[in-house]
């Protein structure tokens, strides 16, 4: 009982040898080497709502980034059928049609590939918290563990890189500033999105890392480490 | 089992639209875009770095800009760094290394924050193999010089003939149009021989031959009615006392077009052809009639048998049919202009020479000058009347009067009439009908003199278009010798073409770094490029500049670039890009043009860019490109400094 609690926790190697495998792979993770040196996939999720309990995912789309660069060929998506029939006015789902996700297959169906697809890629979103909550809670369900695959939020980044550039101190807590997704592509001057799904969202996303990732490398940032303690130097200020 | 992952087969929808408007990946297949797509990684490259290194990057990659900018320039031995280009979005660069399999040609840096498609080398490849559209683009937007032998190589493999010479006027070589070896006479043969053996042989003309077996002159079959029976000639005369002499020749490579603007312009109907010194047959206007449907010539043949002004007057305003047909056929703009500036010549000669039987003989010799795009044989549609007069100096009072009389009467009824042949007046009233504009040669001289020696503003202005005058009609030994006391009195008066220089950088070309044409901003003709004053002037002033300088008589613009190329006073890279330049401009105004008309405006010189192709948007930049890097020359060459 105990060791299902921590090993859906994650503070113990999980029993099924997909996640055995992933965990092992991790945990050995050398976080000093240059960021070229990794590959990330980038993801998003589509959501029937936001509520991490009830909602499910109804589509997953993803893109890996390798030596820095987006390979557009290696990408990933599918669509869910949720468990539960669909509420009438499920208007966060506006993207994808009720007969799409009608003829898709189970996330139990589709979480291996997807597991698969991640292999050692650290995992990059925006806002990324919430989706891995959904994809976590899944893999849970199905698997007893979750996920072990290092995450980067690419708000947080964005949030970072802007305390980097800004040397006055007073500027730190402006708050004028929109870190979503599109905003942050405008202000930093980004191609533009017209075409939304968790695929476009994912790519738009993946757009926004690299330019973080490369802008902050003129910064100092160079190796997976200095990335994620550029990252919770602005999370302790809060 | 795990569902399939779609995506392997899909391609983001953002990398598709952008491949889908940007040459020349629109022209492919949906399919093979999608495939494209696939294979394509994004990168993002900061501000300020050097993506690809002068001899010393290998190029893995075809970079297709997506958003951002790059300045492309080489770095000689010592060091120095020259600008070459700017790319910006739609833009690619990497393609002739991977073309040529060499390393990097030149240097590619970021100027703003760039995100680029790549394709890889393998991928490039692929598409130059499998796509003849898009591998003829490549090796077409690249310099020609550059790719010589990788594009002859491809092009062997790849690309089949192209089909555009469908054109018999500029596709024939004359060689291929004769008939055989030419008929000759012997010299101390009579006419009524030569008729009877032209008649033998159904044939208009004969070469006369001297006993040595030299061909000395020709005899045709207009000759026979004219000359002989016309004028009551006995018909034993021998035909050398009416053959014309020397023979009009032309050589057996030159294209049927140009056999006929040689037979327009001398108002001949036969050209023999030769062949390595030797003439080895005879091309008629009938010949090119036969294979030429809709034919310049008609007009051409209606013009000349004009009998009054008044049936003079709606022919000019058949110039423009004519010219549709030439343009349908793919015919260079240079060819066209040419053969509009002959046509109108012809008309100005027949108008002037019907008014001439009306006034009567002039009292002294003159000559009508044609000045700006008429005396540099660069007309279009809209050409407004830019003329003058000059003529033979009267020896006295009396002699004063009558040219003044008659002249003045000539030039104003030339000019009525010019008008009402649809060629409109001057606003500056630079025309021959103003007195200013009508002088003895001595007088003109004097006026260039001034115009040279103390260049005020305006004398700068006149010499833009008076200095590139030519003789319409009269006596062309007046102008001649006018272009012989300016070609000897121009170079070395440093100042004058110090002033024309700097009114040569009037012109700024319309780049806006390198993503929008700058257009003008306000009035009618707001959203729109003035193709003339922005594109065409430059080149113009260029060639003007430097033709005065060297001494160069010739006033065509083309024909100056060429004889400074040849008289190496501009380098043979300078020279092919010029014209290729500014062909593309004139093609692209006479495009303008036509398609006005044909809309039932009046033609302008006004284009939105919007409403230009991809290749033709990134030609138009690459052409203004030309105009900055004239326009540097000069102001290497003047020393003029940045105002």
């Amino acid at each position: 009982m105990l060791k299902n609690l921590l090993a859906r926790l994650g503070l113990t190697p999980p029993e099924h040898p997909l996640f055995a495998a992933n965990h092992l792979y991790f945990r050995g993770l050398d976080q000093n080497r240059p960021l070229a040196d990794y590959d990330f996939v980038v993801f998003d999720t589509e959501l029937t709502g936001l509520n991490r309990r009830r909602d499910e995912i109804v589509s997953i789309g993803a893109v890996r980034i390798s030596n820095l660069q987006i390979r557009v060929g290696d990408s990933f998506y599918a669509h869910v059928k949720p468990a539960r029939s669909l509420p009438k006015d499920s208007t966060l789902i506006h993207r994808i049609t009720p007969q799409q996700l009608k003829e898709a297959p189970a996330l139990a169906r589709v979480l291996p590939g997807f597991i698969s697809y991640c292999g050692h890629s650290l995992l990059v979103g925006h806002y990324v918290g919430l989706d891995t909550a959904f994809l976590n809670r899944a893999c849970r369900q199905y698997y007893g563990s979750p996920l072990f695959n290092p995450c980067l939020d690419t708000m947080i980044l964005a949030q970072s890189y802007t305390e980097m550039q800004w040397s006055q101190y007073h500027d730190r807590f402006r708050m004028d500033i929109s870190y979503n997704l599109a905003a942050l592509g405008k202000q930093y001057g980004l191609p533009e999105f017209t075409h939304h799904n968790a695929y476009e969202d994912a790519l738009q996303t993946a757009y926004l890392f690299l330019y973080l990732v490369k802008k902050m490398h003129t910064m100092g940032i160079t190796t997976l480490k200095d990335l994620y303690n550029a990252g919770r130097g602005w999370r302790r200020l809060f | 089992m795990a569902p399939k992952n779609d995506a392997q087969k899909i391609a983001p929808e953002t990398v598709l639209d952008f491949l889908r408007e940007t040459m020349p990946f629109n022209e492919l297949e949906d399919d093979a875009l999608r495939e494209l797509a696939r294979h394509a990684v994004i990168d993002f490259i900061p501000k300020g770095s050097v993506i690809l290194r002068q001899g010393e990057t290998e190029v893995e990659h075809l970079y297709l800009i997506q958003k951002g900018g790059v300045k492309i320039y080489l770095t000689n031995d010592e060091g120095e760094v020259s600008l070459k280009d700017f790319r910006g979005e739609g833009q690619y660069f990497g393609a002739l290394p991977i073309i040529q399999n060499a390393r990097a040609n030149l240097n590619v840096e970021t100027v703003e924050d760039t995100f680029c498609f790549l394709f890889s080398k393998a991928a490039f490849r692929h598409l130059l193999d499998t796509s003849p559209k898009v591998s003829h683009y490549f090796l077409r937007s690249l310099s020609e010089k550059l790719v010589n032998t990788a594009y002859a190589e491809l092009r062997r493999h790849r690309i089949a003939p192209r089909t555009e010479s469908t054109l018999f006027l500029f596709s024939t070589q004359v060689g291929s149009c004769i008939k055989g070896k030419p008929q000759t006479i012997a010299a101390d043969q009579s006419v009524r021989r030569a008729a009877s053996r032209m008649a033998e042989l159904r044939i208009g003309s004969l070469l006369v031959t001297d006993p040595g077996g030299a061909i000395i002159g020709i005899v045709t079959d207009k000759d026979l009615r004219t000359k002989v029976v016309a004028a009551g000639l006995d018909y034993q005369t021998p035909v050398t006392k009416i053959m014309a002499s020397p023979v009009q020749t032309i050589p057996a490579h030159a294209v049927c077009f140009d056999a006929m603007l040689r037979m327009m312009r001398r108002r001949i109907h036969h050209l023999a052809v030769e062949k390595q010194g030797e003439i080895i047959g005879m091309i008629t206007t009938h010949d090119i009639m036969l294979l030429q449907g809709t034919s310049p010539l008609y007009l051409f043949r209606e013009i000349v048998a004009q009998r009054t002004l008044e049936g003079l007057h709606p022919l000019a305003r058949k110039v423009p049919s004519v010219v549709r047909t030439l343009i349908e056929e793919g015919a260079k703009a240079n060819n066209i202009t040419r053969m509009i500036t002959i046509l109108n010549d012809h008309i100005l000669e027949r108008l002037l020479t019907l008014l001439m039987e009306d006034l009567g003989p002039p009292p002294l010799p003159f000559c009508w000058l044609l000045m700006g795009s008429e005396g540099r044989s660069e007309q279009t549609f809209k050409t407004d009347q830019d003329n003058a007069l000059i003529y033979a100096w009267p020896e006295n009072e009396e002699k004063r009067e009558a040219a003044a009389r008659y002249f003045k009467m000539l030039s104003e009824r030339a000019i009525e009439n010019l008008v009402a042949c649809g060629y409109p007046l001057c606003p500056g009233e630079m025309m021959a009908s103003n007195p200013k504009w009508r002088l003895p040669a001595p007088e003109w001289k004097k006026q260039f003199d001034s115009w040279i020696r103390t260049p005020e503003p305006k004398d700068v202005m006149h010499s833009t278009i008076f200095f590139d005058f030519r003789g319409g009609y009269g006596d062309l030994s007046l102008a001649n010798d006018l272009r012989d006391h300016l070609v000897k009195s121009i170079p070395g008066q440093e100042l004058f073409l110090y002033h024309l220089a700097r009114n040569a950088m009037e012109a700024r070309p319309p780049l806006s770094f390198f993503r929008n044409f700058i257009v003008e901003k306000d009035g009618q003709h707001r959203n729109a490029l003035d193709l003339k004053t922005k594109g065409l002037v430059p080149f113009v002033d260029f060639a003007r500049i430097f033709a005065l300088k060297h001494g160069i008589r010739e006033s065509n613009t083309l024909g100056r670039l060429q004889l400074l190329h040849e008289g190496g006073h501009i380098s043979p890279e300078m020279y092919n890009e010029t014209v290729k330049a500014y062909e593309f401009l004139m093609q692209l105004r006479l495009f303008h043009q036509l398609f006005k008309m044909e809309a039932g405006e009046q033609p302008d010189n006004y284009i939105n860019p919007a409403q230009l192709s991809e290749l033709e948007k990134q030609t138009l930049k690459e052409s203004f490109e030309v105009v900055r890097r004239l326009q540097n020359h000069i102001k290497q060459e003047f020393r003029l400094t940045e105002r």
